[in-house]
């Protein structure tokens, strides 16, 4: 009896992974062309080529070796956040809560952390062309100060991912933390029957505030305008990931779109208390949710530039105070 | 404002960019000397594109040389030929006409206007703004296809020659009426805008007080042009220029020499080379567009300066049995690149390649007299 | 036409070295990848900086000598299948800064960019269009798509 309810709940999840995954290569693509193409008048790439085509393209490219001190680890990296993200879906799931120890925000945020390290550590293993490595003859008689450090753009890249660690994410784990207080548990089956129970999370007043702290968090985990600063393109070009080609690189886009359809479902776990299961029609409003986070995110980072420190930090401050605004709304 | 001095003793870290970046529109290296992610000192490397195009141009028959100065830039293209056959004109005594004249001046303008854009365009795409990069290019669009309709190219018009301007680049009614068409179109663009960005916040608190250049310091590394305006010094050559006699426009200055009043500078110009055009296609006279009554003689060096969308222009050569001598061109970015190195102090890494590019680079330009080191 | 063809008609990676022209063909360039005018990303070309991501490269301006390294680095760099389209009359023969002088060579230009790396699409023009920038990156397609 208990070994068929495991097969079926093991089955139940790889396909809802599976039609989550399929569903999550689209997102870059409806980003890219019904919501940045729209606004800047120009008809877009389709649909299908940034999410889908090019990872697959990439996959046919020839497996160069990356320019890195490690580079056995650097290729890991990609492999580790797929995972990472994969893990938090089925997380998300409604099997896994018959698992007390991933179910809880406390492994969600784990799962968040590990990903953020992840890029610290891309950040500091690529050392690509485009800097340093340029064959371009600096230090030759005039030139200033010829016995510097040489920085390579992704150690930049590097340093500004561990400051988006240290403080870049708090907004996003308050907004995961305000539910806790409505459902007093950090279990999300327990969030998940709170909800049932009372309605939705999102329609009190701290759910609201913390929604919206939730949605800044959102873009700074996926690092979009205005919050890109570990991937500028006007100053470390594409940061971390630049050095990843073929199969790797298509794991980097993957990973990318993945990221955003889990960022969604757990909003919905969290503020709706919809966990994601495709033997239910509720999937449907998992993907409104997705899809209208990725609509909204595409609209801000369209209208926005990228932050320097100056912008920055008053907007996480803000943000973060928001934050706790929320959870004190709910612990009253 | 007090003075920004440059550290140079306790540099730590080198970045360097280059010499091909998302944020530069043309190979140039620049070394950023950075201390936790603020610049204290930057260093460009100009040279990448040095073709030696003054050394080619010595021994050319003036005609040939002065296509070849089409060749330097093709940003500002038409102000190279226009200067370089304004510079024979002034030596050998020639009469242009007035319908010359006034086309001359139109091209100068559209010109104006396209490099205009083109600096509004990337400037947003430094900042990663790119609705409002695309914005601009849009509006680019129309003018590109003015300077298509008058020279027959996008880039590259050949429009002025010895004693006016090619037959080909006469503007018919047809030609006229479409450019004033056209004139209200981009103004209309520009204006909204203009207002799109100044109603941003966001934009505007990203730009100000960005790539600071005092007017002290301005003049100090004898900036030109559009950079040395939005500082708040109202100098422009267009003033004293014959060409513009007949036109009422007017010098626009910027109080503080940052990022935002770079972009504004921009803006505010383009309504005066709007203003200048929409005179010239009003008053423009009659007549013939080439005076082919000239003779060659042999002259001493000639200078001449004008007015281009960056700043001062200065060509100077000689004239020996109608080829040319010592030849120098002195481009407004050679004087600017002071100013960018200057810009980038104490700001932020984000803001360096923005403080450079707000003081319009063009090095394709500025590469010709220097000697490349061997290693 | 298998699922490698079909993906890499369906996304190309294009990016842009300039090697010391006169930025007229650069700016053309990078204006028909970014102007809504022309958009070339509705024909699923993408513009990159990336020289990994890279599937074509296009270079513009004759390679100064200055300019030689860099464009050899960045093209080693770019895993194949790799095509090189060369754009602009400087790239494909110099350009006037070679030639305006007849048979006295230039010590400046090492180009055109033939004789650095393989070039396998010439784009004339002075300067190119973004039209015909666009046309012939797409005449590559056949050769890129049945690469290995």
């Amino acid at each position: 009896m208990f070994e068929t309810v495991a097969t079926n709940s093991i089955l139940a999840v790889i396909i809802t992974v599976v039609v989550c995954f399929i569903i999550s290569t689209l997102l870059p693509g409806i980003e890219r062309k019904y919501v940045h193409a729209r606004i800047q008048q120009r008809i877009g790439p389709p649909v299908t080529s940034p999410g889908i085509m090019a990872p697959i393209k990439f996959l046919f490219k020839e497996n160069i070796k990356p320019s890195s001190p490690v580079p056995g680890l650097y290729k890991a990296l990609p492999v580790i956040c797929f995972l990472v993200v994969l893990s938090m879906l089925i997380t998300l799931t409604p099997y896994a809560f018959a698992i007390p120890a991933l179910a809880s925000l406390v492994a969600i945020v784990g799962l968040l952390k590990v990903e953020e390290i992840c890029y610290v550590l891309m950040g500091s293993l690529s050392k690509s062309i485009m800097s340093v490595r340029m064959p371009f003859p600096d230090r030759v008689k005039g030139a200033a100060h010829t016995k510097t450090t040489l920085s390579f753009i992704e150690d930049i890249s590097a340093k500004r991912s561990l400051r988006m660690i240290t403080y870049g994410s708090f907004p996003l784990y308050l907004a995961l933390f305000a539910p806790v207080t409505a459902a007093r548990s950090i279990f999300l089956q327990d969030i998940v029957l709170y909800q049932q129970a009372n309605g939705p999370f999102l329609f009190t007043v701290s759910g609201g505030i913390a929604a919206i702290v939730f949605f800044i968090g959102y873009m700074i985990v996926l690092n979009e305008y205005p919050f890109s600063i570990i991937k500028a393109k006007c100053d470390v070009i594409e940061g971390p990931y630049m050095e990843y080609a073929s199969k790797y690189r298509s794991i980097v886009f993957i990973t990318r779109g993945f990221l955003m359809f889990t960022l969604g479902v757990l909003f919905s776990v969290l503020f709706i208390g919809i966990p994601a299961t495709i033997f239910s029609p509720t999937i449907l409003l998992n993907i409104v949710v997705v899809l209208v986070f990725v609509l909204m995110m595409g609209i801000f980072s369209a209208f926005t530039p990228v932050f320097t420190n100056r912008q920055l930090l008053p907007s996480i401050l803000g943000a973060t105070l928001l934050g706790i605004l929320a959870i004190v709304l709910g612990l009253l | 404002m007090e003075e920004k001095v440059p550290r140079s003793n306790i540099i730590e870290t080198e970045i360097p960019m280059g010499t091909v970046h998302p944020a530069a529109l043309e190979p140039y290296r620049v070394r950023l000397f950075v201390e936790d992610e603020v610049v204290q000192e930057a260093e460009i490397t100009i040279g990448v594109n040095h073709r030696g195009i003054e050394r080619i141009m010595e021994g050319l028959p003036v005609e040939k040389a002065n296509a070849l100065t089409e060749k330097i830039c093709g940003i500002c293209s038409n102000s190279h030929v226009w200067n370089s056959c304004r510079t024979a004109e002034i030596g050998l005594d020639i009469e242009i006409p007035e319908r010359a004249r006034y086309i001359r001046v139109i091209m100068g303008e559209l010109e104006r206007l396209h490099s205009h854009f083109l600096y509004l365009a990337h400037g947003c795409e430094t900042v990663a703004h790119e609705t409002f990069s695309m914005r601009v290019f849009y509006l680019r669009e129309i003018v590109m296809e003015l300077l298509a309709m008058i020279g027959g190219n996008r880039v590259q018009y050949g429009c002025p020659i010895i004693g006016g301007v090619r037959p080909r680049c006469d503007l018919d009614e047809a030609k006229l009426l479409r450019i004033k068409n056209d004139m209200d179109k981009i103004e209309e663009g520009l204006t909204g805008f203009a207002e799109r960005f100044l109603a941003d916040s966001i934009l505007v608190s990203r730009v100000t007080g960005v790539g600071v250049l005092p007017a002290k310091q301005a003049i100090k590394l004898a900036v030109t042009g559009p950079s040395l305006r939005a500082t708040g010094v109202a100098r422009d050559l267009r003033t004293t220029m014959f060409e513009y006699e007949d036109f009422d426009f007017n010098v626009v200055t910027q109080p503080d020499g940052d990022v935002k009043s770079n972009l504004l500078m921009r803006v505010f110009e383009s309504f005066e080379a709007i203003k200048i055009i929409r005179q010239a296609i009003a008053n423009i006279p009659e007549g013939k567009v080439v005076n082919r009554d000239w003779e060659m003689f042999d002259t001493d060096i000639i200078e001449s300066y004008i007015e281009v969308p960056r700043g001062t222009l200065y060509h100077s050569y000689a004239l020996e049995t109608g080829r040319i001598r010592h030849c120098i061109i002195r481009t407004p970015s050679m004087a600017n690149i002071g100013a960018m190195q200057y810009a980038c102090i104490g700001d932020h890494i984000t803001d360096a390649q923005l403080s450079i590019v707000q003081c319009d680079p063009c090095f394709t330009c500025t590469d010709r007299a220097i000697e490349i080191i061997r290693r | 036409m298998g699922i490698k063809s079909f993906s890499r008609a369906r996304a190309i990676h294009v990016m842009l070295v300039y090697t010391g022209g006169c930025n007229g063909c650069d700016i053309e360039i990078v204006n028909s990848i970014l102007s809504p005018r022309f958009d070339a990303e509705q024909y699923k070309v993408f513009l990159t900086w990336n020289p990994r991501e890279a599937d074509v490269l296009v270079v513009t301006g004759p390679v100064t000598h200055l300019n030689r390294k860099p464009l050899e680095a960045i093209y080693e760099a770019i895993p194949e299948p790799k095509l090189v389209v060369a754009a602009g009359s400087c790239a494909l023969m110099g350009g006037v800064y070679k030639n305006i002088h007849g048979d006295i060579p230039s010590e400046e230009i090492e180009g055109p960019v033939e004789n650095i790396i393989p070039v396998a699409a010439k784009v004339p023009g002075c300067a190119v269009r973004p039209q015909d920038v666009l046309a012939g990156v797409v005449t590559l397609l056949p050769t890129l798509l049945d690469a290995d």
